[in-house]
């Protein structure tokens, strides 16, 4: 999964990549009370990822992001199912939303904030650790690369098992190259 | 009442707590583990002790706890004496089979946490079994220790016979559960409680006439069958011996397999005045009894001896509760303990000697006293109690079912005159291989393979055997020791506890018991005098083979099945679905005639330019799909349909449906372009367009069309006809008030149907952890997977070649 190999495209993503991040939060942020939410927020951040990865190859990418993107998802789910049970401990039923009314907050001025909103965030690191995950592993095995680290492997499969990758690697180079054909 | 639920806290929740953390500590503490498991079976004999003599015996107490008020289920728990006494056995047991297991398992056993930790999870289910006040409950832990029990009996499941057993041992008492847990419901049905202290103290008469009541009675003794292993179920108990010595002694003689008696005992006043109850209890029962002693007679391995003498035992006990009168049985107590007493014994001896000697087959082993004259001695307690010699429990066990079966001679004709036979022809041969399993074992000349192989066995592990042995000949010679606590412990409408006596004078029970103790050593002398040549158990007789066989023409079965309804392209599938959605719905709408083209009729003057554009260019795209020859081309035409969508969306005024359809749509394409580019003949080959056959093609676009058309209709139909009172405008009402939201989709997802997105959430980790594992997967060339070792992928064929 390369994008174009020009520096225009290159600067444009990172660029990009800010932008819409900053339109995620601001999508997450109003999401309760205008269009918007942790499901849309989620998937804009996965897609400026994607992005990020066209612009500067999936094997920089994970090593600026450091970590798996499926802790994401996990701390999200996490987050989620907190929020559902903390109310339980206060003998209150599961999924009970609590709101609080902050005025005069500056550059803001009122606004109105509760537990949904954790609720949201949850969502939304379920959905950019998700989509991210897939689409990676997906396109580092259409690059001929490992789909995962050999860290990894362990983690989602079997120790029996082989990766498929490891076969495609070991078969004579077929004529045609595998990747998605570009728009060039 | 405070105290006793701390007390009776301990006494179960404890051991299922402590189950997962002996597991854990047992990675660190290897071979200790032992200790640390025995404290939850000590501290569970303590409470429950405590617990006893806290409420007072004999009255009955339940304790319980909120669990699922909504379903009316909770955790109910009723204290009486049939509870504690059962859960006496499985606590004092439990203690002293841990602490036999500890010497019993090797040094370098591996995963003797993970062992203890089974243990302690089936003593917690048995117990909560036991104490179960309610029938869900019950059926609950029931099934919770045939699970333990699989997973012991498959602790060494390198090995094929443990694996085979304990799938014999799951599917035989996990599917008479499951009968046994239709009866239950039906029982609940019936008397609109599902509580048993209700049951055994409300009137049930009502109720008792119906067929259901008979049809819950049955289905509830196949579960009490199935775990007792009563014939013709009796085959899977033997084959569970391929467990370790000390789960067989705790799990398959001592508890579990008692569950069917617990249970028949537990509802004996509820069923015991039914017609069929005691022909069928008596029929089935002293047929096992009879059966699983002549097995035991003509059986070599040590521990198949024991086990076939269990299912002969446990259809004994079963019989006596089907000929027991109305008002209760007298002796239950005390066959059971008896049973407790020199069979727990007798398979902790076995499992000595098998470990001593390194044989399990009677005919190898012999002269063993010299060698090991405490368990001697113990042994020849042991199986004197088994033939029932006076001075044991075994002979005051004989004694009184001898009783029972002249009374119930006079009183049912038939039956009783079976049940006698049953009985003399049993005792007989339980006479004969109790000699054997002594005489063969310890006496005669040692074999040179034993004199080779022997090595003195710790002392501290012929402890337990020695104790219950001692028990056996301590109540034996004084009975009226029992009186007190089997006064104690009796329960209203089950027991009426009388005074136990050594010697009962010269009646014809004494005569019959001395009889059979001759023709018993009489059959043994017969067998030493023909070398035991005839003996083997008959292929007929071998229920487990054909249990197997069925197994196997199952699977063979399914996989015929699989193989012909099977295919590799969803292409073969989508057809099949797609028709059956046509002529299902399709053929609904056409049934409905008339009314159906009245709702159709289109009122062409609200129509909108703007929308129809829009609707026009998503028609247009589809059609470019249709058309367009590269498969990229396909996939980007079909997602500029999709986005078209987007448009339409937005002329409808609802910017969350766009907003997210626009998102989906280019995390869709992204992804689908990438998996068709990762398939690997899309792959090697590129882009390549299959030419389908004319028919083919003919008979999809019919398809094609015809779903359109289904679904136009249905839309116009849906249009036609708007839903009274829609849920959408309660919400969209509610939004600001309830949720303090004003976007009513967002408060939908987080807050109305919160639970919803919860679940969505979670199926969608779920989802991705499934397709990192499956990306993983070994692939197979095309030559391995046609005639490889392993034969087609997920037919289960060289499962065995893999390890």
């Amino acid at each position: 999964m390369t994008g174009p190999q020009s520096y225009i495209f290159k600067t444009v993503a990172r660029f990009l990549f800010f932008l819409v991040n900053v339109f995620a939060l601001y999508l997450l942020l109003r999401g309760h009370n205008f269009p918007g939410g942790g499901f849309i927020a989620g998937l804009a951040t996965a897609i400026s990822l994607i992005l990020l990865s066209l612009a500067i190859g999936l094997e920089e990418l994970h090593r600026v992001m450091r970590f798996d993107p499926v802790r994401l998802a996990a701390a999200g789910l996490t987050l989620a199912v907190v929020t559902g049970a903390a109310p339980m401990l206060f003998d209150r039923p599961f999924l009970e939303h609590f709101d609080m009314h902050f005025s005069n907050v500056p550059f803001i001025g009122g606004f109105h904030a509760g537990t949904p909103l954790v609720f949201d965030v949850g969502v939304y690191l379920v959905v950019v650790g998700v989509a991210c995950k897939i689409i990676f592993a997906l396109g580092k095995s259409t690059q001929r690369l490992r789909a995962l680290v050999a860290e990894e492997e362990a983690r989602y499969s079997s120790r029996v098992e082989q990766p498929i990758e490891e076969e495609v690697r070991t078969e004579p180079e077929p004529a045609q190259n595998p990747t998605i054909p570009d728009a060039t | 009442m405070e105290l006793h639920g701390i007390n009776f806290l301990l006494v179960l929740g404890l051991p299922l707590i402590g189950s997962p953390l002996v597991a854990l500590a047992g990675r660190r503490l290897g071979r200790r583990s032992g200790w640390l498991a025995l404290a939850f079976p000590l501290i569970s004999t303590a409470a429950l002790l405590a617990l006893a003599g806290g409420i007072g015996l004999p009255t009955r107490v339940v304790i319980e706890w909120p669990w699922v008020p909504s379903l009316g289920l909770g955790l109910s728990f009723l204290i009486d004496g049939l509870s504690i006494f059962f859960g006496l056995v499985v606590s004092v047991m439990g203690s002293l089979i841990v602490f036999y297991a500890i010497f019993y398992l090797d040094k370098d056993e591996e995963h003797q946490g993970r062992f203890y930790s089974y243990l302690v999870l089936f003593m917690g289910a048995m117990l909560g079994t036991v104490f179960s006040n309610h029938l869900v409950l019950i059926f609950i832990f029931w099934e919770l220790t045939g699970i333990a029990s699989f997973l012991l009996i498959g602790f060494w499941h390198g090995e094929a016979d443990s694996r085979v057993g304990a799938r014999q041992a799951l599917l035989v008492t996990g599917s008479t559960g499951l009968a046994m847990f239709v009866g239950l419901v039906i029982l609940h049905q019936i008397f609109g409680s599902a509580s048993v202290s209700e049951l055994l103290s409300g009137d049930l008469s009502s109720g008792k006439h119906s067929v259901l009541f008979t049809v819950a009675m049955l289905l509830v003794l196949v579960g009490a069958f199935g775990k007792s292993a009563q014939f013709p179920l009796h085959f899977w108990l033997p084959n569970a011996m391929a467990a370790p010595t000390p789960v067989s002694a705790y799990l398959h003689s001592a508890t579990m397999v008692k569950l069917g008696v617990f249970l028949v005992a537990r509802l004996y006043p509820v069923f015991v005045d039914h017609s069929w109850w005691a022909p069928l209890l008596g029929l089935i029962a002293f047929t096992t009894m009879a059966l699983g002693a002549v097995l035991a007679l003509l059986s070599h391995d040590l521990k198949a001896i024991l086990a076939f003498s269990t299912v002969s035992q446990l259809g004994y006990l079963i019989g006596y509760y089907g000929l027991g009168p109305p008002d209760g049985v007298e002796h239950d107590y005390l066959h059971i303990l008896n049973h407790v007493f020199y069979k727990g014994c007798l398979f902790m001896v076995v499992g000595i000697v098998a470990h001593a000697a390194g044989i399990r087959d009677i005919r190898q082993l012999g002269g063993l006293f010299p060698r090991l004259p405490l368990l001697g001695v113990t042994t020849l307690v042991a199986a004197a109690t088994m033939a029932g010699i006076p001075g044991t429990t075994g002979f005051l066990s004989k004694e009184m079912m001898l009783k029972e079966i002249f009374e119930a001679m006079r009183a049912r004709d038939e039956l009783g005159l079976y049940a006698t036979a049953c009985v003399v022809l049993t005792s007989v041969v339980k006479v004969a291989f109790s000699v054997r399993l002594f005489a063969n074992i310890f006496l005669g000349k040692k074999p040179e393979q034993v004199k080779q192989d022997f090595h003195a066995p710790s002392p501290w592990m012929q402890l337990p055997p020695v104790l219950l042995a001692a028990c056996a000949l301590l109540f034996g010679l004084f009975p009226g020791l029992l009186d007190a606590p089997f006064g104690a412990l009796a329960v209203e409408g089950l027991n009426r506890p009388q005074h136990l006596a050594l010697w009962h004078g010269f009646t014809k029970e004494l005569l019959v018991s001395s009889l059979v103790l001759a023709l018993g050593f009489g059959l043994y002398w017969l067998g030493e005098k023909t070398n035991w040549r005839w003996h083997h158990i008959p292929r007929w007789l071998r229920f487990d083979v054909a249990f197997e066989a069925g197994i196997e023409v199952f699977s063979k079965f399914t996989k015929v099945v699989t193989r012909v309804l099977r295919s590799d392209q969803p292409l073969d599938y989508l057809p099949i679905i797609v028709t059956f959605f046509v002529l299902l719905v399709g053929g609904r709408l056409l049934w409905q005639g008339s009314g159906l083209w009245g709702s159709l009729a289109l009122d062409w003057g609200t129509v909108q330019p703007l929308r129809t554009l829009a609707a026009g260019l998503i028609a247009l795209a589809v059609v470019g799909v249709l058309f367009l020859r590269r498969w990229t081309a396909q996939l980007i035409s079909l997602s500029v349909a999709g986005f078209l969508t987007c448009f339409y969306f937005v002329l409808y005024r609802a910017p969350d449906l766009a907003l997210t359809q626009i998102l989906v749509e280019t995390v869709t394409l992204i992804m689908v372009l990438l998996l068709l580019a990762r398939f690997p003949r899309s792959a090697q080959v590129g882009e390549e367009r299959r030419k389908p056959v004319r028919f083919r093609r003919v008979f999809h676009m019919l398809l094609a069309l015809s779903v359109g058309g289904v679904a136009t209709v249905l839309t116009l139909m849906v249009t036609a006809n708007p839903h009274p009172s829609p849920i959408g405008r309660g919400f969209l009402e509610h939004t600001v008030e309830l949720a303090k939201g004003s976007n009513a989709v967002n408060t939908i997802l987080v807050d109305f149907r919160g639970f919803d997105t919860l679940g969505e959430i979670t199926v969608l980790v779920i989802a991705t952890l499934g397709c990192l594992g499956l990306l993983m997967r070994y692939k197979r060339t095309p030559e391995e997977y046609q005639q490889g070792p392993h034969g087609p992928p997920g037919s289960g064929a060289g499962e065995e070649v893999r390890e």
